[in-house]
């Protein structure tokens, strides 16, 4: 084989990449955070799972290159070879020496976990053989058919996913009365070893099945027309808006307050995605928006607030509407005429400046200062609503209901538009703002729409966090808020609605499950950003237009790989017709 | 583009935000100055201060600047690798100062300090550059940017994982304390001592750029990258250089900025490398002299600014503004002379 | 199979009748555009007969683009004057000038690469619809009226220009090179324009294929009663189809008329003939 010279090269590169992996890892703290935190009671915990992870990657990576099966197995080995003896040494390293003076993180508890409690020497044998037999399981998996491979990886995640579900579905199980349930799912923070087994073996076998179920489906789809297709969706449209009104009821108070925090970011999502996503204008200020929204309907709401209205929230809502989307146009007339960068970084300035303001002494009279502004009322002035199917309404409930419905406000605004000459016109902006102008544009009028369209949702996100929360403090506006708002819309895909749900779903939703995980929150955002750029820019839900970009490639993968070629493979075929 | 006869929303707004600025600023000056809130050495040494502020920020800012030059893309994580030699040297400085080298030679000691903060700052430039920028080289201008918030916030939260949360504290030499007389002038010495390294190392870079051959081939780079390399360029290699360069110059700025602020920690990279970009926007962005006198001219306005404009109203705290002042520049240049003060409007 | 639009284009006989008295579509007097120092265009004077097709020829760096750019808005010349159907073109911003009849094509083809085909012809009839934003959100009848016809208008011209139809959804960025030059047109004439300025449309063709081209172009000015304006490098292109032709040297108008005429000038041969002939 041509690569089978290089592909050893290869490994031992991947294999180091895993290894410094591992290590850092284990020294950000990454390791001994869920060094607690049982995966699978007994057996292991989600520490382990961690340094598991870069030499089975490794090896998986690895597989995939050209070669023969047994180099490819000898490659994956030599891989997860390599990752593990840079943790063995490193181990004996940090046994013998102190470093704890400049790596704070390289302690004792963290040692003694990545040596499975034994000494060094013991530990390090351990270790090495682990990634051994990783990066060899890796490179199997890779070179399994994808009809086992893909089951085994997707039970391997289902596994991750119970096992992580376990702080939500336990004390809701036992709450609902199904403690006997709960028992046997999850026991010591972690799952059972059966139900580990039980839902490998379901998940697995439900991947199996997947795929002739989705071919029949497919074709039946194909058989339905648009009419019998629009009934279908609408049907699909009111099951899941059922589904949504019930969840606060499933899910209980606590998780009800997570719902609010999702739903609210997908608010914002849907606003940065207008902007980012359909316009193409990175807006990096964007918690200024939010910001704004919040303090106007602070000040309009709060009887303490230094106008001292009183408003009920649904009279100031318009107003802070309407004023938030004249702060859109008053901050972007200024800057549209900038290029895309230079946009970002002066948002971004936008962003900081109102957050110094808000927190200044100077105006303090005003905006509260540090203190913020309090006493902000609830959204109806009530604790608890009785309503005819869905109950007593109380607490989060309260937020909940009503962001529920502006998410699906944003989402269908955002929808239509998207499908619209405004659409068209933003996303021909976002592809080439010269052209877009010629074609007859007038390019500064669409940036601003889409500024004041960003604003006006930013602002409502920022209102129904005001009076959720029943105060403002400047301190919560901070660059981080934007940036886990583009973070948001970069995991699901620049433009993708499907996608903006998911990635707040991903970011601000899962990291309730995984509360060791806190401290983790902005380098994994760091993360994601960078990988998702270099790897999957589409994001991980892309917009129809994208998909139909992959599923290009995907075919291109399979038959004439030089249609891009000038003119070459259409040179000989008949002119269209009309033209001969 | 625009219309000369035609007044839009957007130029009456711009109009408005111009004549805003000038009555403020000319008030608020107007205001202060006549009052005499301060005395002419407490001004002098405002703009000291700000010089040596500002030396620190055109460091920074060099590194923007070249690799815009080169890239064309703005290195958000570039504050960061600020940062990450800031806190090298501190663990330099801290183990040198333990063994008791740093007390019995203070100088070497210090340069030992700032070669190595330099140098890692230098290693996690190149390393950025080929993990995360080298394969966007041909990615749509916005990939690139966003790639590069996300290593700011990488890098950032990685030092935190690694090195701790805390604020750490650089040990103190008896040779930096105290003022000496320039002139006439007293000057705290460490502010001299920040001066004259910064201008040394900006010399050196000039230096390297116009004299050098890698330095001819960065200015090749960034006239045109496909000519330069048809011209046997190694762009690769090059452009690794060029983020090479302005690391080790953000490293020495990380020590610098410890002497004067003696305190360093994981976020104390956000605020200087978007004040340095300022400086380097404000300048000309690809403008190495630019940067450098933008980098001073922030410093000073930054120093001076809030009582000079503010205090002159009665605002009270105006230092807490001093960012405001800051981000307000920014804002400012990119709106009205993106091209900086020294540059001459794009040919378009 | 015609070529005439199924959607009416708002104007379109109303305009020619006021000012085809003097024929004249395009008038430009003057025009010199600077920059820095650098004088890319000095005094031209040109003229564009309604429904013809003019050629601007001359070696790079003759400052035809440039010219080309004053005509489409994106720069404003440094004095002279650009008239187009009674009104001047300086001052306007491109997308005024878009709205007045006059698309362009680019040299280096420049299409919306992540949008669909249809999309991107769809994009260039934006200056014929009216469907405004919150129309789109409270789903005005008259938007779901005017999407269908923009898209059976884009799918007409897409069968005009030789885009196939299978192609419609896809990206615009996988279509074939050829393909990609057709889709720019055919974006191009969704704006309806009366002026069509092509910029080097047979570049990097093969020779099938600008033979394909160069009867498109007659056939559009035929069917469509387009005016035409070409920057072109192929000679046997320009010839052929040119009614009048301008040749640009150094900025400098150094010849007008017809292709008879130009390829009989000495200071043509001189500036660019010759050393086309001698390649």
């Amino acid at each position: 084989m041509a690569g089978s010279g290089s592909i050893w090269r290869r490994a031992l590169t991947v294999g180091l990449v895993a290894g410094v992996a591992v290590l850092y890892l284990a020294t950000v703290g990454l390791v001994l955070a869920f060094a607690e935190r049982s995966f699978v009671t007994g057996v292991t915990s989600f520490g382990r799972v961690i340094l598991a992870i870069p030499p089975l990657a490794a090896g998986f990576v690895i597989g995939s290159r050209a070669g023969s099966v047994n180099a490819r197995l000898a490659a994956g080995l030599l891989a997860g070879a390599i990752s593990g003896a840079l943790l063995a040494v490193s181990l004996l390293f940090a046994s013998a020496v102190d470093i704890r003076g400049v790596l704070i993180r390289v302690s004792a508890p963290l040692i003694s976990f990545v040596a499975w409690d034994q000494d060094a020497v013991t530990g390090a044998g351990i270790n090495l053989a682990l990634a051994v037999g990783l990066g060899l399981v890796g490179a199997a998996l890779r070179i399994a058919p994808r009809s086992v491979r893909m089951p085994v990886l997707a039970a391997i995640i289902g596994v991750v996913v119970m096992s992580l579900l376990e702080r939500f579905l336990r004390p809701r199980l036992t709450e609902l009365d199904f403690t006997d349930v709960a028992r046997f799912l999850y026991q010591g923070g972690g799952l059972t070893v059966p139900a580990a087994l039980i839902t490998f073996v379901l998940v697995a076998a439900i991947a199996v099945a997947w795929s002739p179920v989705r071919s029949r489906v497919q074709r039946a789809a194909a058989g339905t027309d648009a009419g019998q297709r629009s009934t279908i969706r609408a049907v699909l449209i009111v099951l899941l808006i059922g589904a949504l009104l019930y969840l606060p009821e499933v899910v209980g108070t606590f998780f009800s307050q997570v719902l609010v925090s999702v739903g609210l970011y997908v608010l914002l999502g849907l606003g940065l995605n207008i902007v980012v996503g359909y316009a193409g204008l990175l807006d990096l200020g964007y918690v200024a928006f939010f910001a704004v929204g919040s303090y106007l309907t602070a000040l309009l709401t709060s009887p303490l607030s230094s106008l001292g209205l009183g408003l009920p929230f649904w009279v100031a809502l318009p107003i802070v509407i309407v004023g938030a989307a004249v702060t859109g146009l008053l901050i972007g007339a200024p800057v549209l005429r900038l290029r895309g960068d230079y946009l970002a970084i002066v948002t971004l300035g936008f962003g900081e400046i109102a957050r110094l303001l808000f927190l200044s002494d100077a105006l303090k009279p005003w905006l509260g200062g540090t203190q913020g502004i309090l006493a902000i009322p609830d959204m109806f002035g009530v604790p608890r609503i009785e309503l005819p199917i869905l109950g007593v309404i109380s607490g989060p409930e309260l937020t909940y209901y009503p962001l529920v419905l502006f998410c699906i406000l944003a989402i269908f605004i955002a929808h239509r538009l998207k499908y619209s000459r405004t659409g068209r016109a933003w996303n021909a902006m976002r592809e080439d703002e010269d052209v877009a102008e010629a074609t007859g544009i007038s390019t500064v009028n669409y940036k601003l729409l889409a500024f004041a369209m960003g604003a006006g949702i930013g602002c409502l996100g920022g209102a129904v966090f005001a009076t959720h929360l029943e105060s403002v403090f400047p301190g919560t506006f901070n660059i981080i808020v934007s940036i886990t708002v583009l973070s948001i819309v970069i995991l699901g895909g620049m433009g993708s609605i499907p996608g903006v749900v998911l990635g707040s779903l991903a970011l601000i939703g899962l990291p309730e499950l995984l509360r060791e995980f806190a401290e983790f929150k902005l380098l994994v955002y760091g993360g994601v950003l960078m990988v998702m750029m270099i790897l999957r820019p589409e994001g991980l839900l892309p917009d129809r237009a994208r998909q139909l970009e992959l599923h290009e490639a995907d075919e291109e993968e399979t038959g004439d790989d030089d249609s891009l070629a000038p003119s070459a493979p259409r040179a000989a075929e008949p002119t269209p017709e009309g033209l001969t | 583009m625009r219309r000369p006869g035609r007044l839009s929303l957007v130029d009456i707004i711009l109009w408005g935000l111009r004549i805003a600025i000038v009555v403020g600023v000319a008030l608020g000056s107007w205001a202060t100055l006549s009052a005499g809130r301060l005395t002419g050495a407490a001004w002098s040494d405002l703009i000291v201060g700000g010089i040596a502020l500002g030396s620190v920020y055109a460091l920074i800012a060099l590194g923007y600047t070249l690799v815009y030059g080169v890239l064309l893309m703005i290195n958000f994580a570039h504050g960061d690798v600020f940062m990450f030699g800031a806190l090298t040297g501190f663990f330099v400085a801290d183990g040198l100062a333990e063994a008791g080298f740093l007390d019995a030679n203070p100088i070497i000691g210090m340069l030992i300090v700032l070669a190595i903060a330099a140098l890692s700052s230098m290693i996690v430039a190149v390393v950025l550059e080929r993990v995360a920028y080298r394969p966007l080289r041909r990615a749509p201008r916005l990939v690139p940017l966003i790639t590069a918030i996300g290593a700011s916030l990488f890098i950032a939260n990685s030092v935190r994982g690694l090195y701790g949360e805390q604020v750490k504290a650089y040990p103190t030499l008896e040779i930096f304390a105290g003022k000496i007389n320039i002139f006439g002038l007293e000057i705290l010495k460490t502010r001299a001592i920040v001066i004259v390294a910064a201008v040394a190392l900006m010399l050196a870079l000039y230096w390297f750029v116009e004299r050098t051959r890698t330095g001819r081939a960065m200015r090749a780079i960034s006239e045109d990258k496909d000519t330069a390399a048809l011209m046997g360029i190694n762009v690769d290699r090059t452009i690794s250089t060029t983020f090479a360069i302005g690391g080790l110059l953000a490293g020495a700025a990380g020590v610098l900025y410890a002497i004067v602020f003696t305190q360093v920690h994981w976020v104390m990279g956000f605020v200087p490398g978007i004040k340095a970009f300022t400086a380097a926007v404000l300048g000309g962005v690809g403008n190495i002299i630019g940067a450098m006198l933008g980098g001073l001219s922030l410093g000073v306005l930054e120093s001076v600014g809030p009582f000079l404009l503010l205090s002159g109203f009665g605002v009270p705290s105006p230092n807490q503004l001093r960012d405001v002042i800051a981000f307000s520049v920014l804002v400012l240049v990119l709106i009205f002379r993106p091209y900086g003060i020294l540059g001459r409007p794009e040919s378009r | 199979m015609s070529l005439a639009p199924t959607s009416p284009i708002p104007d379109r006989d109303a305009a020619s009748e006021s000012s085809d008295a003097q024929g004249i579509l395009l008038e430009a007097r003057g025009v010199t555009k600077r920059f820095e120092g650098l004088v890319a265009n000095r005094d031209i004077d040109f003229d564009i007969p309604r429904h013809a097709i003019v050629s601007i020829i001359g070696p790079n760096g003759a400052g035809k683009t440039t010219f080309f750019n004053q005509l489409s808005g994106v720069f404003q010349p440094t004095s002279g004057s650009i008239v187009f159907e009674g009104v001047s073109l300086v001052g306007l911003a491109p997308h005024d000038v878009a709205e007045l009849g006059i698309a362009r094509t680019y040299q280096n083809i420049r299409l919306f690469q992540n949008m669909s085909v249809l999309a991107n012809v769809m994009v260039g009839r934006h200056v014929r619809m009216a469907a405004q934003w919150y129309d789109a959100i409270i789903g005005h009848p008259k938007v779901q009226r005017e999407e269908e016809l923009a898209r059976q208008r884009a799918r007409e011209l897409l069968d005009i220009v030789g885009v196939r139809r299978r192609y419609e959804q896809d990206l615009a960025k996988n279509l074939p090179y050829g393909d990609q030059r057709r889709l720019e047109l055919a974006r191009a004439l969704a704006s309806d324009p009366k002026l069509l300025l092509l910029d080097e449309p047979t570049a990097g063709m093969n020779p099938g294929e600008t033979r394909q081209m160069t009867d498109l172009i007659a056939r559009l000015r035929r069917e469509l009663q387009l005016t035409i304006l070409l920057i072109e490098h192929d000679m046997k292109v320009v010839m052929g189809i040119s009614e009048r032709i301008t040749v640009l040297d150094y900025g400098e108008q150094i010849a007008e008329g017809t292709p008879a005429e130009i390829r009989a000038n000495p200071r043509v041969i001189e500036a660019y003939l010759g050393k086309q002939a001698t390649t």
